[in-house]
């Protein structure tokens, strides 16, 4: 028999707004790292505009927590669900900040020539949106092997930033006049390997709902 | 400086004064903790539970308990209707064998002492060991003072009036009662309403100067804001008795014990715990899926 019908619904319309709001964030992603290959100004302005509705999403998806923690008075693992859904949104949110950013990046950097950062700026972006696809996914099916997989990726988008630190220093090595454009890219790149550590806290959680046990994963 | 001089953290430091780092607060407040604990006061006697059994004639109802009550603490016992929690809790003071046919295997031990000994007195026991029901019974046609010193009149030997009225006003001040009924300490106890009744009856248990006190869904009868009185005294009594709690309110159980245990019987067993420990364990991580399947409403 099932029981708690009203409790399950509305935990499974909290959800949904979280993919909801996971796609959006990769979705920003997408446009951001679009817009700075293609000097696609138009695309890097939707992206930047976009981050409002994962800011929105994130009030109204915590607000439906807290109405669900105070109503419902859930327990156990309901509880621990509950309280993965905050560190969901926070890191989530975070991340779509970070979106932001390398959409400005692309509006900063619309009459720029060609640069060869980009490339590895776009695989960073391709690791940070396959973490957030399964971190998100991971949450969604209380899939705690999946978590630490997904963390495991995190190695990846770190070891693309020494790469892309490691250009940079020789960039501004090579070309001091270019400082200012180095030093965007070597934020940029920061905020990416920050994306990575975000969907890790999310993962960490994944396996603290799941398992009941906190976890640090790729200490 | 003392350390109480320093500005809250957050403000600007004015020139002379050193402002006070986080550490600082943390320490202080962590000297305020370990004050406020209650350690090296008479909390109360423990309780071991081994191997204990109780049967109403041929029906057995429990099977093969064992279980530690600690003193200092309240402890919940949980669980769906007639998993034996409220058969448990009256086998404490031997209450279980008052009912006809009703029988126990097993041993309780008190303070060390099996209160299921030959030579172990039951009447006695009681008297050591409160308890409080479900609905509030003060006694109908006597006055809120002899509604408190019943027990004591009942158990020992007399007391001077003024001894009497000593008592009196230290079990009403325990239940945070006197303010409500000292002006009319000879009305009949009940006229309170039932959330006062229900705290004269803990006065009235813990009048004896019991070593344990034994609840019975203590607040089940009452409105919220008695419910909480009767929850926060359980917080002021705990630093002096041994608690147990039986209560069908999870949220009770989870703000109001520090341990709880569940219990449940199902078609291969009858009633027996599942498991027990930390209430802030069991209410988020624990370790039975029966347990979670209760507490989460999932179940029974």
């Amino acid at each position: 028999m099932q029981t708690r019908i009203h409790f399950v619904e509305e935990l499974t319309r909290l959800n949904h707004d979280i993919l909801t709001m996971g796609a959006k964030v990769e979705e920003n992603f997408r446009k951001a790292i679009e817009a700075l290959k293609t000097r696609d100004v138009e695309l890097a302005r939707d992206a930047k505009a976009s981050d409002a509705v994962v800011d929105a999403l994130q009030i109204k998806i915590e607000d439906q927590a807290a109405a669900l923690i105070a109503t419902q008075q859930p327990v156990a693992h309901d509880l621990r669900e509950l309280v993965t859904v905050f560190k969901v949104t926070y890191n989530l949110e975070r991340a779509g900040d970070h979106a932001m950013h390398l959409a400005k990046l692309a509006i900063k950097f619309k009459e720029e020539p060609a640069f060869r950062q980009v490339e590895k700026l776009d695989a960073m972006v391709e690791r940070c949106c396959a973490m957030i696809r399964g971190a998100v996914d991971a949450y969604l099916n209380n899939d705690a092997p999946k978590a630490r997989e997904v963390a495991a990726m995190d190695e990846e988008i770190d070891r693309l930033n020494k790469e892309v630190v490691k250009d940079v220093i020789e960039l501004i090595r090579e070309r001091p006049e270019q400082v200012d454009r180095a030093t965007r890219l070597l934020s940029n790149s920061g905020f990416l390997e920050r994306v990575g550590d975000h969907m890790t806290n999310i993962c960490e959680a994944v396996v603290f709902m799941v398992e009941g046990e906190h976890v640090e994963l790729n200490s | 400086m003392s350390p109480n001089d320093g500005q809250a953290t957050g403000a600007p430091a004015s020139e002379g004064r050193m402002m006070r780092s986080l550490s600082d607060v943390i320490q202080d407040r962590g000297s305020a903790a370990v004050a406020a604990d209650g350690s090296g006061a008479d909390v109360g006697k423990g309780i071991q539970i081994r191997k204990l059994s109780a049967y109403y004639g041929t029906h057995q109802a429990l099977e093969n308990i064992d279980f530690d009550i600690n003193p200092g603490v309240v402890t919940a016992i949980i669980g769906p209707s007639g998993c034996g929690k409220s058969t448990m809790i009256r086998c404490l003071n031997r209450m279980h064998e008052v009912i006809r046919g009703a029988s126990v295997t097993g041993s309780v031990l008190v303070d060390g002492k099996d209160i299921y000994a030959s030579d172990a007195n039951p009447t006695r026991i009681r008297r050591n060991i409160g308890m409080v029901f479900q609905k509030p019974n003060p006694f109908p046609t006597r006055s809120i003072y002899e509604n408190v010193i019943t027990g004591l009149k009942l158990n020992l030997k007399r007391k001077s009036k003024r001894e009497y009225d000593e008592v009196v006003e230290k079990s009403l001040r325990a239940v945070a009662l006197w303010d409500e009924v000292k002006d009319k300490l000879h009305d009949s106890g009940t006229a309170l309403s039932g959330g006062q009744q229900q705290r004269l009856c803990i006065a009235r248990a813990i009048a004896i100067e019991p070593e344990i006190l034994l609840l019975d869904e203590p607040a089940s009868a009452l409105d919220p804001t008695a419910t909480m009185k009767i929850e926060d005294l359980l917080f002021e009594l705990k630093t002096r008795y041994t608690i147990v709690l039986v209560t069908h309110n999870m949220q009770q159980a989870a703000r109001a014990s520090d341990i709880t245990a569940f219990f449940i019987a199902d078609e291969r067993h009858v009633g027996h715990l599942v498991e027990s420990g930390p209430t802030r364990q069991i209410f988020m991580t624990p370790s039975d899926k029966r347990t979670e399947d209760y507490i989460s409403g999932r179940l029974g």
